[in-house]
């Protein structure tokens, strides 16, 4: 059982307010919280807050326990999140990225159990072919997915996963998001996804959250979120939403709205 | 190599097992390249007086013991530990600065040893209860951690910022090379002389203190750098991933940076600017053995020590009779050894 509640986030770069008391819906069990909003929306500064790696105003717990609380390793053995850029193309090989992250980490494993959870999260991502393949010998994609098995490799209750499909082809998006989810029924936890599709994110979160300049739009399940208004005022586009089978929302962009539209 | 269905853990083994043997066969290689450097000289010893006289000194007349204990020996293994200390240097600043251009002397370390060395050659400074010949290696050296603690506060300052520190650096490198320039100006004709000589790096002029004093320096750092091998290794999959997994990368940078300028601050001090081999050491490492610094760190040492004592043994082989400067000759002798080893992994890839 996990709980993930995040209030009254701000952040700052120097006196620039970036993200202005963000307040995200309390996450527990198995659901899937997608952030959805354009460029420069905070969504990414956001995910950083979230994972401990920037410093804000505002309380973020996992079961009521903040990161203070936890101290430094307990918070990153519960929550591992996933940059955005996947990693570097040096000559070093996926196994060697997740290898010295256990021992670096000093995970409590023999060095056969850490080959075979290396192993496993390898087949599950379909790399198990590339696993002694250098990095620069892998496509963008590819190396998109080792960045998500290093985020599995503690095996977090929260996965953070900051734009965790930008650079996969459609097969392989809705490969790692149907894994996602298929881990979430397996073994609980949360998820937290910024997104930029948003037929993707109506798709596979329960709920979404928009941002717009820093600012919570809307919050709520996808079909709360994603209407035609809110769409105008944060991404500038005229929509028509429909409805597929499952209820869930499908969104038809018609044309770009000018500045005196959406005002 | 491996059966296949072999497990990940026996695949991952075998590599790094075969690892291992290129890093001992570069070990190997170390030694063989000392007897080498040992043995060339004018003075005309057998090479089996050499492993006698190392074995049992007093098997030797007295001429060629003073010969090899007090000439030789100190030469050949500063450049040993000045090659280590390089290649270890280079390895940890490319990989903790992300970029294969970097090395020590990207750092300013070098530059400042040389204006450290330019100020002791034009001013001639008398220093209580210093003999003047240890006053400009002392110079180089003060000047060399003088850069080293200014590269500190900037990583400190910049919270670790790598783009800010390589700036930094460089910026560095130029205000020392043109205050250098600016006393060569001012200086005798004379003393320019001994300035470019100095720049261009020289192993004859050390003796047994300073093999000590560079090989306690290198032997108290490795440790650490060793300690440091896997965070390293997961810093090559970029610095964004190292923090996202909980690294704190601004505190392990300067860690890594107090290293490497020690390291350098001592290696060039005594036998100047031999810039080359903290580059391309932890580069033909690379090529070699890969991005796991548990055997990179070793192994860029280990290449490092391996080509300073090559251009140890050619300055004086290759013109009988004439000590070329070692420094000229580790480009000469680098250069070639890298190419060939890019060239192979083109055609491999």
């Amino acid at each position: 059982m996990t709980r993930f509640t995040a209030r009254g986030i701000s952040a700052f770069y120097g006196r620039k307010h970036v993200l202005d008391r963000v307040d995200l819906p309390d996450l527990t069990d198995n659901q899937v919280l997608g952030l959805l909003g354009p460029n420069a929306s905070g969504k990414s500064t956001l995910m950083r807050c979230l994972s401990g790696e920037k410093t804000t105003e505002g309380r973020i717990a996992i079961d009521g326990e903040t990161r203070a609380n936890m101290g430094h390793d307990g918070w990153h053995h519960r929550l591992a999140s996933m940059p955005q850029s996947p990693p570097n193309p040096s000559a070093l090989l996926p196994t060697e990225l997740m290898w010295s992250t256990a021992r670096a980490l000093d995970l409590d494993l023999s060095d056969q159990e850490l080959g075979r959870q290396i192993e496993d999260i390898f087949k599950r991502l379909g790399l198990a072919e590339l696993a002694l393949a250098p990095l620069h010998t892998l496509s963008g994609g590819k190396r998109q997915l080792v960045g998500l098995a290093l985020a599995l490799m503690r095996d977090p209750d929260v996965l953070l996963l900051d734009e965790p499909t930008s650079a996969l082809d459609l097969h392989w998006r809705m490969v790692v998001l149907d894994l996602v989810r298929e881990r979430l029924a397996e073994r609980g936890g949360v998820v937290i996804a910024a997104l930029h599709d948003l037929d993707l994110a109506a798709r596979y979160c329960d709920l979404i959250v928009l941002l717009h300049r820093g600012k919570i739009i809307a919050s709520g399940t996808p079909s709360e979120v994603l209407t035609p208004a809110n769409l105008a005022r944060v991404y500038r586009v005229e929509t028509r939403v429909t409805a597929d089978e499952d209820g869930r929302p499908i969104v038809h962009v018609i044309r770009p709205l000018r500045d005196f539209e959406t005002a | 190599m491996t059966e296949i269905g072999a497990t990940l853990y026996q695949r991952f083994g075998s590599i790094h097992k075969r690892r291992l043997v290129t890093v001992s066969a570069l070990a190997v290689g170390v030694v063989v390249m000392l007897g080498l450097d040992l043995w060339a000289g004018p003075a005309g010893l057998a090479f089996s007086d050499i492993v006698l006289g190392l074995i049992d000194p007093q098997q030797l007349e007295l001429r060629h013991r003073i010969i090899l204990w007090d000439v030789r020996l100190p030469d050949a293994l500063i450049a040993l530990v000045v090659g280590a200390a390089l290649g270890l240097a280079g390895i940890e600043t490319q990989t903790i600065l992300d970029n294969p251009l970097a090395s020590p002397f990207t750092l300013g370390v070098s530059s400042a040893a040389v204006l450290g060395a330019s100020l002791a050659i034009v001013v001639v400074p008398v220093v209580p209860f210093f003999a003047e010949a240890a006053v400009l290696p002392m110079m180089a050296l003060l000047f060399a951690l003088g850069s080293g603690v200014l590269i500190l506060m900037i990583v400190r300052w910049s919270n670790g910022a790598r783009e800010t520190v390589v700036l930094f650096g460089i910026a560095l490198v130029f205000l020392c090379n043109a205050l250098t320039a600016g006393l060569q100006y001012i200086a005798s004709a004379e003393a320019v002389q001994q300035i470019v000589f100095w720049t261009i790096g020289n192993l004859t002029r050390a003796g047994w203190p300073e093999v000590a004093m560079v090989g306690a320096c290198f032997v108290c750092v490795l440790p650490f750098s060793l300690r440091h091998v896997w965070v390293m290794t997961l810093l090559r999959g970029g610095e964004a991933h190292a923090r996202s997994m909980g690294i704190n990368v601004a505190r392990l940078r300067l860690w890594v940076i107090l290293r490497v300028s020690l390291l350098a601050a001592f290696a060039v001090c005594f036998v100047g600017a031999i810039g080359f081999i903290g580059l391309v050491g932890p580069h033909i490492a690379r090529l070699i053995l890969g991005e796991d610094h548990r055997m990179l760190v070793p192994g860029s040492a280990l290449c490092g020590a391996l080509i300073l004592s090559c251009a140890s043994f050619l300055s004086k082989a290759l013109i009988p009779g004439v000590i070329i400067p070692v420094g000229i000759l580790t480009a000469v002798v680098g250069v070639p050894v890298f190419l060939g080893l890019l060239s192979g992994r083109r055609r491999m890839a």
